[in-house]
């Protein structure tokens, strides 16, 4: 290519105006150096898995705000450490927040590890966007104001949503239930708002076989063994973990699937190990709030799907859309914020408040925090197929729901709000 | 109760594996559910591999157990490591062999990733059968049999062949067996290598009924205890009595109460522990 004189004039001429404008934005922003995100990811044990998909969807929105000139021409740095037990997690996190001085700590699946870090987000003064975490005991918020932390959606939202779907189309199909649940309060908690949703919505519901493995068991076949005794017509589970494709396996090699309705509330995180080798069709299964393969998703969607799919050879899970969320949301926040600060880089204060109702695009759709800090989000479920290009299943029709009708509202106890309900 | 057998079978093999090694080496294994986890992520893949090589589908069996058997070729080596540490207090042992089990780990996350891994058709090749109005898989009684069998044989090697008769010499009393002209570092190598075969098998043999995770080991450790306090350390006899009883109870547990699952198993290893606190089969400690 010939340059020409008069081109490249041009050029230099919108060089030296773009270097004036950034010098000018330079020490508006005070703040020099990248901003710091300190990220909380599971990296052992049964939530492993989870906590690395996370990784990816904090990793993606990183590098693509990076790309595009970083959070107000600060570029992002990640400060990465591992989510492990309560007692350690919280030392990371006052690690992160002390020593490496970050501007924000995003991350943390368990909600055992979210009910030490909210009170210690509070008292470090730094704020924490959980991924999965919320700081629920049993079914009810042990932080109903809190300032510095942000957490998820409540952790009965996909047995609230599976309940209404088994309402809905099996109403009048089933009687007797079992439920085979991890135990520990998730696995708990979502049987009883089953079983409570059943009763509300006029299902009379006879409880066969209550089962609770451990969480992270991989042998079920004297669990199946049981189910088979008790007979039931449906099945209820909120396994989320590798447990999940054993439980079915073993289920189906027992000829427990064939004649059995299914709910699987959470199954979908490990939606490619459920293949179609022993998952039937026909079971009511549950993606939290992501699904890899919405037939209507956003380019956004299409593009992290197709970068994911390249990079690890796997098709991503709901955990991703978290993790990218919380990155977004942070961005957004600091940018509101310092609109209404006339440009400067806001205070932590500021953020906070810009944070209360901020809405962005996530990979799933529109996600956003409710003034209470409980995430918002779109749910997805639907009956298990067959048909499709993979050797697992997926689901079709898919059903979404959003957290205005599954989620309870602020300040409102579960039960209560589910007796509320006009069926 | 066949699902409490089934599992039994699988616990017998790891639980054996420990006893072989506490019981000639003196030292407490904790690895040993990691050789278990190991077994069954390299069965999957063995598996995969042999199938896509054009294996005929039913002779899964036999490529696991191989992959099981050439896996304990790690034995050695680590043997090799634990040597450093047979005159040491117990808790290096400990220290070292719990290190063991969080370098595998990472080995294993490295290798094969966090997702859990699997093998899709193969559960089912063997079909299933009806006993007695629930479907059984067959590949359990494989499983069983298999199990059955290898402690037939451990049964018999130990007690008729040469090796084993050196083996329980140099577990009853090492340096007379060393003044006798017993090659000890050898006896130990294989002895280990062989505990980590007992491991690596139950693992490949497990996992066409399972997926393997991470964390499958660690799970299964703590069981292989309670198997050794009630069947009593170092007892090859003890580890299949105490798997059967873990099995049994677990599984009738949950059968009939399912709330007790682990607790029903926790109180036979106190009751053990409070009226026979060598264990059930335990021998004459020296």
């Amino acid at each position: 290519m010939r340059t020409t004189r008069r081109g490249f004039l041009a050029l230099s001429g919108a060089a030296s105006v773009a270097a004036a404008l950034r010098l000018d934005a330079a020490p508006a922003l005070a703040q020099a150096g990248p901003v710091k995100i300190g990220v909380l990811a599971a990296k052992a044990g049964v939530l492993a898995p989870v906590g690395e998909s996370g990784m990816r969807g904090v990793q993606w929105a990183t590098d693509r705000i990076n790309a595009t000139g970083g959070i107000l021409g600060r570029k992002i740095e990640l400060v990465i450490e591992e989510e492990s037990s309560p007692k350690d997690t919280v030392e990371r996190f006052r690690k992160l927040a002390l020593q490496d001085k970050v501007d924000v700590i995003s991350g943390a699946i368990s909600t055992g590890v979210g009910l030490a870090l909210g009170p210690v987000a509070e008292e470090m003064q730094t704020i924490w966007l959980a991924w999965d975490a919320t700081t629920q005991k049993g079914v009810e918020e042990s932080m109903p104001k809190p300032k510095y932390s942000f957490r998820s959606t409540d952790n009965e939202c996909e047995a609230v949503m599976a309940s209404i779907l088994t309402a809905r189309s099996w109403k009048g199909k089933f009687r007797t239930v079992a439920g085979i649940n991890p135990d520990y309060s998730y696995g708990r908690d979502n049987w009883a708002a089953f079983l409570a949703i059943m009763k509300k919505s006029g299902i009379e519901v006879q409880v066969v076989s209550e089962l609770w493995p451990k969480l992270g068991a991989t042998d079920f076949t004297a669990h199946v063994a049981a189910l088979q005794q008790a007979k039931p017509d449906l099945i209820f589970s909120c396994f989320w973990a590798g447990d999940t494709p054993i439980f079915m396996k073993q289920a189906h090699a027992a000829g427990l699937t064939q004649s059995t309705k299914l709910v699987m509330t959470t199954g979908g995180g490990v939606h490619e190990s459920l293949k179609k080798a022993f998952t039937p069709e026909g079971a009511l299964l549950g993606y939290n709030c992501m699904y890899f393969e919405h037939p209507k998703a956003s380019p956004l969607m299409k593009e992290f799907v197709r970068w994911h799919q390249e990079k690890f050879k796997e098709w991503p899970n709901y955990e991703s859309d978290h993790g990218y969320f919380t990155v977004v949301a942070y961005k957004a926040a600091v940018e509101r914020a310092a609109k209404a600060a006339g440009g400067k880089w806001p205070s932590i204060d500021q953020v906070i408040q810009a944070l209360e109702g901020v809405e962005v695009e996530s990979l799933s759709g529109s996600r956003r925090y409710r003034e209470d800090h409980i995430m918002e989000a779109t749910f997805f479920q639907g009956f298990t197929t067959h048909k499709n290009k993979h050797d697992f299943v997926t689901i079709d029709p898919l059903e979404s729901m959003g957290t205005k009708q599954i989620q309870k509202p602020s300040g409102v106890g579960l039960y209560d709000w589910i007796n509320s309900w006009k069926v | 109760m066949l699902g409490g057998v089934f599992h039994a079978a699988v616990l017998f093999l790891v639980a054996a594996g420990l006893q072989l090694v506490f019981g000639v080496q003196r030292i407490l294994n904790l690895a040993c559910g990691s050789f278990y986890a190991l077994g069954a992520y390299f069965g999957v893949s063995a598996v995969t591999w042999a199938l896509g090589a054009g294996l005929p589908a039913p002779l899964f069996v036999v490529v696991l157990l191989g992959a099981g058997l050439a896996l304990a070729a790690i034995g050695p080596p680590l043997e090799r490591l634990l040597r450093t540490i047979y005159d040491r207090d117990e808790s290096f042992q400990l220290l070292l062999t719990f290190a063991l089990v969080l370098m595998f780990e990472d080995v294993i996350r490295f290798f094969w990733g966090t997702a859990p891994y699997q093998l899709g058709q193969a559960y089912l090749i063997y079909g299933q059968w009806r006993i007695g109005g629930s479907v059984v898989p067959v590949y359990n009684l494989v499983v069983i049999a298999a199990g059955g069998l290898i402690a037939l044989g451990m049964g018999w090697f130990l007690a008729r062949s040469r090796f084993g008769r050196i083996v329980r010499a140099t577990a009853e009393n090492r340096e007379m067996s060393e003044a006798l002209g017993v090659d000890m570092t050898r006896v130990y190598a294989r002895v280990f290598t062989l505990g980590v075969a007992l491991g690596t098998v139950g693992g490949a043999l497990v996992i066409p009924a399972t997926a393997a995770t991470n964390e499958m080991g660690i799970e299964l450790i703590v069981e292989a205890f309670a198997v050794v306090v009630i069947g009593g350390l170092g007892s090859m006899r003890g580890a299949f009595a105490g798997a059967l009883i873990v099995g049994l109870m677990k599984a009738s547990a949950i059968a009939i109460y399912p709330e007790v699952e682990m607790l029903a198993v926790y109180v036979v290893v106190i009751s053990v522990l409070v009226l026979r606190p060598s264990g059930l089969f335990a021998r004459a400690t020296a």
